[in-house]
């Protein structure tokens, strides 16, 4: 059967257990009776493509950061001129958005302004972006040099011959502050090229598909594509290493199937093996703070990074030494790419009336420039920031645990970042004057009890959108980032569950059947089987060996030009993405039918 | 000169349109661009000139006909004329000549079409589509020097006499173009160019089981193939339930429709490597012409990796006539978006008029 409209946000029940659950998060993030009018009205979708699982209350700040930076700089920066911001609320633990339009009255100046203003960004573009370089990486030093430790006993001696004239009990107030301001600032710095980044490379997209309707968006891509040096060193860097240790000789101690401590402990006995993971462990900082989260990198403190958990990095490099030891070669074909790259895009042009193409010239220009900050700043932002964040909030956490201001450190994050501030001020009032916090006493029963919630939270599945969908979907940045469509939403309110089909977008070509392996967490990657269908939230670069094994690939969230797409496609793997639930509907073990044609998936058998 | 009255389709002398006329001097085109073209030769116009002087005046029952004559008196003047003309040329060294060229053409044993080819056919504004005789099927040097003959007759057939009185043209010279007939797997049409919205950036390509006639004629619905020119990719592939093929017997002349095997019934007729070949062949027809072209392929039986026979090529006459499509919208004025910022804006202020299948991008506002 087809609805006309999803749930509204106000008519969705609290899951059983999950009473209470609005404490875990800010009043502001909430559907509250006073919006009601306004939030009734609008269409909501489940955020799953940058927050598919339930948020702790501390990781609400990674959504605070982009709903306030991404607004304001679209909305009262450049004037984007068709799109405000994107608001968000909160149910039932998960992340609901809903993208503002302009009102069209305004959009004429709106874009006189924005002709302004992102014209001069455009105008400067490269410079522009080389100094965001230097001040994110600033920003970066600034939050690793914090350190947060538990206080001591008696302040070093520091303190007093140096004239600090502070405790350390002050500092750890201040750099918590300044941990969550820096993250904050940085964000602003994020939203400063991106979006008015989308805007150029949007243009030269539908640039193209006028003139050549036909033309596929892997062309349009690789026509910009292709000068992402720095995102690509990570893997550049995995495969040097696999180098190494083909000329110190070590490719019999690699092709074992040990995890990596016990590997890189014996290899450490021996100059050759000690010499290749001293390489290792240089590396590993900063091109290792790799975040492994499915999908959007660095959004929750849960996932590890590549440094955290060496296994990940270290099944790619046994994996490009197999290859080197077949004798193929591993190294990317930059040049040619490149060539490539201008052999496709002088083709295109050539077919394009004489006098458009200066406009074609001069968009494709832009479009490359703008392309190398859309592809890096995930390096510098979602990677080497969000991972450094989380870092310091486990070291925070440890710190106060050590303390006795929680019981374990995981208990941090069931605490809004404000509750944190307030838990560290308890705990260092209480230190200062060598008194006793009242702490993990008083905290104990509100964590248990949010530990509770979050368990409860996340038996809940969540409907894809809530509210009234609109007739036609066409804001350009809702398509662009979110892969949402007018035939997407149709989709989901089709209730296909009954009839054991689930639809997505054809993100890559073939049909085969096979098991379903549902991987929600890096850590269950090595539990996939060669021939397995993999069902994931989304898949991350950091995923790369499992793609090797996989039959195919089915995943919740992605349009075509998803990570899921673009690796199947290379691997030559039917995908179908963005199916909306597959993780939550397909069970481990069942035979499924994958079409990456139709972007369909059908049940054979049930669990 | 009898050096002059059988050219070999790869020979230079074959460039000439007033000695192998429309038909045999595009087939040679396609051959001097390396193109895969079934071997053959064409009887040249000096040839039907060097066999038609003994025979006396042929058009002598024509030139009697009043300028409005009723069509059974030009059916019957047409009749007297093609009798005069098979009688004269029906012996002496010209068919000689012909039937030595087939026999040099793989030993005299394989299948030939013989076609006409005037010199002004095949020409913008004059196609003298279907005006003119083609023999399929032909085997034995007999049999084809008869082809020919009746070829160079056909430039009096009624409807040959009409179309040229009609528009003021004379009956001139004739050639013949006689060529190996591919015993295709597969055969098809393709276009530089897609028929349904003007892409030039495309390839489209429809093909069927077997020969190629039941497609030309709309009788089946082919497999259809859409073809990036520039990057290669198949960007789509329809692939029809195709029951029945066209195929020759060895043991019998003609064609015969057949039931395709159950395997074949639903798997694209062209796989990756012959659509590829295709496109390459397409892309260099079309570069050297400088307009769009259409034209009709078989696919040779599994022999070698490159099959792909080229039948015959022309300019496309629909969206070759206009501009190619705009990247930037025009307002009619010629003044569009000169600078990319121009172009963003336009973009960003198209609102509802933006496609929603616009594209969908590297999935990522931050988070």
């Amino acid at each position: 059967m087809v609805a006309d409209r999803f749930p509204s946000p106000f008519d969705v029940e609290t899951p059983p257990g999950a009473e209470g659950w609005e404490s875990m998060y800010d009043w502001y993030h909430l559907f509250g009776p006073e919006r009601r009018e306004l939030d009734e009205g609008r269409f909501w979708f489940a955020d799953r493509l940058h927050h598919p699982d339930v948020l702790h209350p501390y990781d609400e700040i990674q959504c605070e950061c982009w709903w306030q930076a991404l607004g304001a700089f679209n909305t009262r920066i450049f004037a984007m001129p068709p799109a405000f911001g994107v608001d968000q609320r909160i149910v039932n633990g998960r992340l609901y958005v809903t993208p503002v339009a302009a009102p069209a009255e305004d959009v004429a100046a709106r874009a006189e302004e924005f002709g302004k203003r992102a014209g001069h960004y455009y105008e400067r573009w490269d410079a522009i972006y080389a100094e965001w370089k230097e001040k994110v990486t600033a920003k970066l030093e600034e939050i690793r040099a914090l350190r947060f430790e538990p206080l001591p006993a008696l302040e070093p001696e520091s303190t007093v011959f140096d004239h600090v004239g502070h405790s350390a009990g002050f500092r750890m107030i201040r750099d918590f502050d300044r941990l969550v301001l820096t993250m904050y600032e940085t964000y602003q710095y994020h939203f400063e090229l991106l979006n008015i980044g989308y805007a150029a490379y949007l243009t030269f997209f539908a640039m193209c598909r006028q003139a050549f309707p036909d033309i596929s968006d892997q062309s349009i891509s690789r026509m910009v594509g292709g000068l992402r040096v720095e995102l690509y060193r990570p893997d550049d860097e995995l495969k040097r290493l696999a180098k190494e240790a083909q000329r110190l000789g070590l490719v019999d101690r690699l092709s074992g199937t040990e995890d990596a401590a016990t590997l890189f402990a014996a290899l450490r006995s021996d100059k050759a093996g000690a010499e290749w993971v001293a390489d290792w462990e240089r590396t590993a900082d900063p091109w290792f703070l790799i975040n492994t989260d499915p999908g959007h990198p660095g959004g929750y403190h849960t996932y590890p990074t590549w440094a955290d958990q060496p296994d990940i990095p270290l099944a790619s490099v046994r994996e490009y030494l197999r290859r080197l030891e077949a004798g193929e070669s591993i190294d990317r074909p930059t040049d040619e790419v490149l060539a490539e790259r201008d052999r496709i895009t002088a083709g295109y042009r050539e077919l394009l009336p004489e006098d458009d193409r200066a406009t074609f010239d001069d968009t494709v220009g832009l479009a490359r420039q703008v392309f190398a900050f859309i592809e890096e700043h995930v390096l510098y932002i979602e990677h080497w920031m969000w991972a450094t964040f989380w870092a310091k909030s486990h070291e925070l956490s440890r710190a106060l645990a050590a303390m006795g201001e929680v019981d374990e450190p995981e208990d941090m994050f069931f605490l809004r970042r404000y509750e944190v501030a307030e838990a560290i001020y308890d705990c260092v009032a209480a230190w200062s004057v060598g008194s006793r916090p009242r702490g993990a006493d008083h905290l104990r029963p509100l964590i248990a009890r949010r530990k509770e919630i979050y368990t409860a939270l996340r038996a809940w599945e969540p409907p894809p959108a809530l509210g009234p969908p609109p007739t036609q979907i066409d804001e350009p940045f809702t398509v662009m980032l979110w892969g949402i469509t007018t035939s997407t939403v149709a989709e989901w309110l089709r209730s296909d569950a009954e009839d054991g089909t689930l639809r997505g977008t054809a993100g890559s070509p073939g049909v085969v059947e096979g098991p379903v392996r549902v991987v929600t967490h890096p850590s269950e990657l090595p539990d996939v089987q060669p021939g397995d269908v993999l069902v994931c939230p989304a898949t991350s670069p950091a995923w790369a060996p499992v793609f090797a094994r996989v039959a195919a690939t089915v995943s919740d969230v992605g349009g075509i030009m998803s990570h899921t797409a673009i690796v199947c496609r290379e691997y030559g793997m039917p995908a179908v993405v963005g199916t909306g639930n597959a993780v939550a509907t397909l069970r481990t073990g069942q035979r499924v039918r994958v079409d990456g044609d139709n972007g369909v998936v059908t049940v054979l058998e049930p669990a | 000169m009898s050096d002059t009255w059988v050219v070999d389709l790869a020979d230079p002398a074959a460039a000439d349109v007033a000695a192998v006329g429309g038909k045999g001097a595009g087939l040679h085109r396609l051959v001097a661009l390396g193109a895969r073209v079934p071997a053959g030769f064409v009887v040249t116009t000096d040839a039907f000139r060097a066999a038609l002087p003994a025979t006396g005046d042929v058009e002598a029952p024509l030139r009697e006909l009043a300028p409005d004559a009723p069509i059974d008196q030009v059916e019957r003047a047409a009749a007297q004329a093609r009798a005069r003309l098979l009688r004269a040329v029906a012996a002496g060294p010209v068919l000689d000549a012909v039937r030595a060229a087939y026999d040099d053409l793989a030993g005299g044993i394989s299948r030939v079409a013989v076609r006409s080819s005037a010199v002004g056919e095949d020409a913008a504004g004059a196609s003298y589509a279907g005006e003119h005789d083609t023999y399929l099927e032909i085997r034995g040097r007999d049999a084809v020097a008869d082809a020919v003959c009746r070829c160079w007759a056909s430039l009096y057939t009624a409807r040959a006499v009409s179309y040229r009185a009609h528009g003021g043209l004379s009956a001139d010279a004739m050639a013949v173009v006689v060529q190996e007939m591919v015993p295709a797997r597969a055969a098809g049409v393709f276009m530089t160019l897609n028929p349904a919205n003007g892409d030039r950036s495309t390839v489209v390509c429809e093909a069927v089981w077997g020969l190629g006639e039941p497609l030309v004629s709309g009788e089946v619905t082919p497999d259809r193939f859409v073809i990036d020119k520039i990057s290669g990719e198949v960007v789509r592939r329809e692939v029809a339930h195709k029951e029945r093929r066209l195929v020759r017997r060895d043991d019998i002349p003609g064609t015969h429709e057949v039931d395709v095997p159950d395997a074949d019934r639903d798997r694209p007729c062209l796989d990756d490597a012959e659509l590829a070949e295709l496109l390459d062949v397409a892309r260099r027809v079309e570069r050297a012409a400088g307009v769009p072209q259409d034209g009709e392929f078989a696919l040779a039986e599994p022999g070698g990796p490159a099959r792909v026979h080229l039948l015959q090529t022309r300019p496309e006459t629909v969206w070759s006539t206009r501009a190619p499509r705009a990247a930037t919208p025009t307002d009619g004025t010629g003044a569009g978006p000169r600078t990319a910022l121009s172009a963003v804006l336009a973009t960003l202020t198209r609102g509802a008029t933006t496609p929603a299948h616009t594209h969908e991008g590297t999935p990522d506002h931050g988070g």
